[in-house]
């Protein structure tokens, strides 16, 4: 394994120097002393980061490549043999006889689709309600900002104590109180994912909070003061005001919440298991790359995760994109 | 420029491509790490915290070995990973040991998982380095393919806990049903109608634990005691096994404990210990707990007791604990590791962590004196008499994912198919190891 991190390293560091010495030599022979000195400089403050990136970015992302097209099971590192297409086989073929991975992806666009306008819904309207220049609003920031910097971990433990499926159970036992007979809201197909999409939304939501609130403080007031002007209630000031100067957040926002939603695995880790109504796609895939040690097949599905991400990711740029 | 950048793209993607089949590993050595005093270095990794109870009885036996074995010139250095539930749990880190070629010299492992440990050879066969007498003191070996790689540490066993205070008012009399006259699964039913007639729920069977292996360990004697089993004796075919008429007999009763009101998923953690289930099923864990947390529902002995399994057509109970094991590292000379395992599994050491534990010792030697029909008791006739193990499968973590989504979906759903589905999904788990 050190082996052949070392010769990747060596080829990248290879090319990290070829490059510079290339963007040195191709400059004009008259500046070439002043170029070589500011050039040296660059690239020598780029290196770190450029390291980083390639030992916790780069390296992770070539080695998931190359698992995928292996037979690789985590017990026997030192035993692994390249299969091709096999994995996209097996993954294709659990698809379509509607094994786990089916469900997976289900669940996964179901969270995603549930999730995404929800927690985007939530942080706008926390933004505008926080916004406004009210005595005391910065508690409020606070308070919803806070289940951000709590673990999910905790936070997912806190939300098991709310369903709890006894009637003691602080819904349930809310419930009681009209009536209603005690529900296992996580055991229930029906519900389950619902409580997921709901604590992931409330508890992301403060983060998208702050960066729109930095959006709208971005957003000139003489607009404001020109829209009452032309006699603008507050909806039409939201529409032509607000909505426009908030569109780069918002895509922004969109992409990286679209991301988030598409990698979730704690919360249905903690809250139900390893169960086909709430199994998500990273979910399964480290189920299937630690718990069962199946690490080529897991690269696979992550590889083709990726590509249907990014695609999905360029798309949405490209739809938003400024006219 | 931009040809450039593309050119060396290129390079760098193909020698990843290259490089990433190649073998990888360590190389070999042989007696292992020499420290600068001349001492032979013995690794060993526990799974749990070093402050903990367990963990100062792990230490306080390495610094005994450490100071016996000064003058034979061999040092025991103990590493510690509290095992959890997520990623950076201790099956983890022995995992990216194995990985990093870095594995120490001895692990402990979870009993369930010496078939696959073996099979990858992740394991060293110790049946020549443990001498016979040894071995057949022990309650239960972890065995695989007909050689020893692992001897307990302590040993576990389950039952159900009961409050007499409930039995009682219920006129309940259970005191009949022993280890060696157990009581049938009809006469574990009529209990917990008894107990739902006096208004009491009868029992926690734990249907809510199935995130982790607890579901899986306390409810497989069920499927053994109802004639059932899981896999073939090389555990690499499930179906005629998983899904067999015996089998299903054993969820079918399990189901009927749902259908007929007598346990349920959404029984409280605490229900038991604050007196509102009559019977608890749970291990050998919970006599501490009921004795030290809850002595307002528990005052003494006399308010509760401890039941052993029902049986059917078959015995069986439930066994399996953590193990010491010999790796197969890069230290070709084991006889250092050796001394270290038979010194951590000797009837002193077996004695001394047992004792800070309350656990069963896994030695038959190590006597306890527990007193005739007390929990402890019971739990151990219980392994000596109807202890049967899980079964021993390279295919394990499948098969307590399966295991337990059987457990997860038995109130709603139809058992056969439910059961067909994740026989299907173990048997192709298990096509896929048997290479």
């Amino acid at each position: 394994m050190t082996g052949s991190t070392l010769i990747i390293l060596a080829v990248f560091a290879a090319g990290f120097i070829g490059l510079a010495v290339w963007d040195i030599v191709r400059s004009k022979k008259k500046i070439q002393k002043y170029r070589l000195r500011s050039a040296a400089t660059a690239y020598l403050m780029l290196l770190p980061a450029v390291l980083l990136a390639f030992l916790f970015i780069l390296l992770p992302i070539l080695y998931s490549l190359g698992y995928a097209f292996t037979d690789y099971y985590l017990l026997t590192p030192n035993d692994i043999n390249f299969i091709g297409f096999d994995n996209f086989a097996s993954v294709f073929k659990e698809i379509g006889e509607k094994g786990t991975l089916y469900h997976a992806i289900i669940n996964t666009l179901i969270f995603v689709v549930g999730v995404v306008p929800l927690q985007i819904g939530m942080a706008l309207g926390l933004a505008l309600f926080t916004n406004r220049k009210v005595r005391g609003v910065k508690i409020f920031k606070v308070c919803f900002f806070a289940p951000v910097v709590i673990s999910l971990s905790v936070t997912s433990f806190l939300w098991l104590q709310i369903l709890s499926p006894s009637e003691t159970g602080l819904l349930n036992s809310f419930l009681g109180l009209f009536g209603a007979e005690p529900h296992d809201w996580l055991r229930d197909p029906k519900t389950a994912m619902l409580c997921i999409i709901i604590l992931s939304a409330w508890q992301g939501c403060g983060f998208q909070m702050l960066i729109f609130t930095s959006g709208l403080a971005n957003i000139r007031n003489d607009l404001y003061e020109a829209a009452a002007l032309d006699g603008a209630n507050a909806w039409q000031k939201f529409r032509t005001v607000t909505w426009p100067g908030l569109r780069s957040t918002f895509v922004y926002i969109i992409i990286t919440v679209f991301i988030g939603a598409c990698r979730i695995m704690t919360q249905p880790m903690l809250m139900t298991g390893y169960q086909d109504h709430t199994v998500t796609l990273s979910y399964y895939m480290y189920t299937q790359g630690y718990s069962y040690r199946w690490v080529g097949y897991s690269s696979a599905v992550a590889l083709i995760m990726t590509i249907v991400i990014g695609t999905i990711t360029l798309i949405q740029r490209r739809a938003f994109r400024e006219k | 420029m931009k040809k450039i950048f593309k050119t060396l793209s290129v390079l760098a993607v193909s020698a990843v491509m290259a490089c990433g089949f190649a073998a990888c590993g360590g190389g070999g050595g042989d007696g292992g790490e020499v420290d600068s005093s001349g001492n032979t270095i013995v690794k060993i990794m526990f799974h749990v915290d070093e402050k903990s109870t367990e963990g100062q009885a792990y230490k306080k036996r390495i610094d005994a070995f450490n100071t016996a074995y000064k003058d034979k010139k061999i040092k025991a250095s103990a590493s510690y990973q509290a095992r959890t539930t997520g990623a950076a749990g201790y099956e983890t880190e022995l995992l990216n040991k194995q990985i990093e070629g870095t594995l120490p010299d001895i692990i402990t492992f979870d009993a369930p998982n010496c078939a696959s440990y073996a099979n990858s050879k992740l394991l060293y066969d110790i049946s020549s380095l443990v001498p016979e007498d040894v071995q057949d003191d022990f309650l239960s070996l972890n065995e695989y393919g007909g050689k020893l790689y692992g001897l307990p540490i302590q040993e576990s066993s389950a039952g159900f806990y009961y409050n007499k205070k409930i039995f009682r008012a219920a006129n309940i009399d259970v005191s009949s049903y022993t280890v060696e006259n157990p009581w049938t699964f009809e006469q574990f039913k009529d209990v917990c109608a008894r107990l739902k007639n006096h208004g009491t729920t009868a029992v926690d069977m734990r249907l809510d634990a199935t995130k982790d292996e607890t579901a899986t360990y306390l409810l497989y004697p069920f499927i053994y005691a109802a004639g059932g089993s899981f896999t073939s004796a090389d555990g690499f075919t499930a179906t005629g096994y998983f899904n067999s008429s015996a089998t299903q007999s054993g969820f079918q009763f399990l189901k009927d404990l749902v259908a007929e009101g007598y346990t349920s998923y959404s029984i409280g953690a605490t229900d038991f210990y604050t007196g509102k289930v009559g019977m608890f099923l749970s291990s050998g864990w919970t006599i501490p707990e009921i004795e030290n947390k809850y002595k307002d529902t528990f005052a003494s002995r006399d308010d509760w007791g401890l039941l052993p399994y029902p049986q059917g057509t078959a015995k069986a109970s439930a066994t399996g604990s953590w193990c010491y094991g010999i790796t197969n590292n890069n230290h070709a000379d084991k006889t250092a590791a050796k001394e270290l395992l038979l010194w951590l599994t000797s009837t002193e050491s077996s004695d001394a962590i047992t004792t800070a534990t309350g656990m069963i010792a896994a030695r038959k030697s190590v006597n306890k004196n527990y007193a005739a029909g007390s929990p402890e008791e019971v739990l151990l006739k219980q392994l000596q008499l109807t202890g049967k193990a899980r079964p021993a499968t390279v295919a394990y973590p499948t098969f307590s994912t399966c295991f337990n989504q059987i457990i997860y979906s038995l109130k709603d759903g139809n058992l056969t198919d439910i059961l067909n589905t994740q026989t299907n999904t173990l048997q192709s788990e298990m096509n896929k190891l048997h290479k």
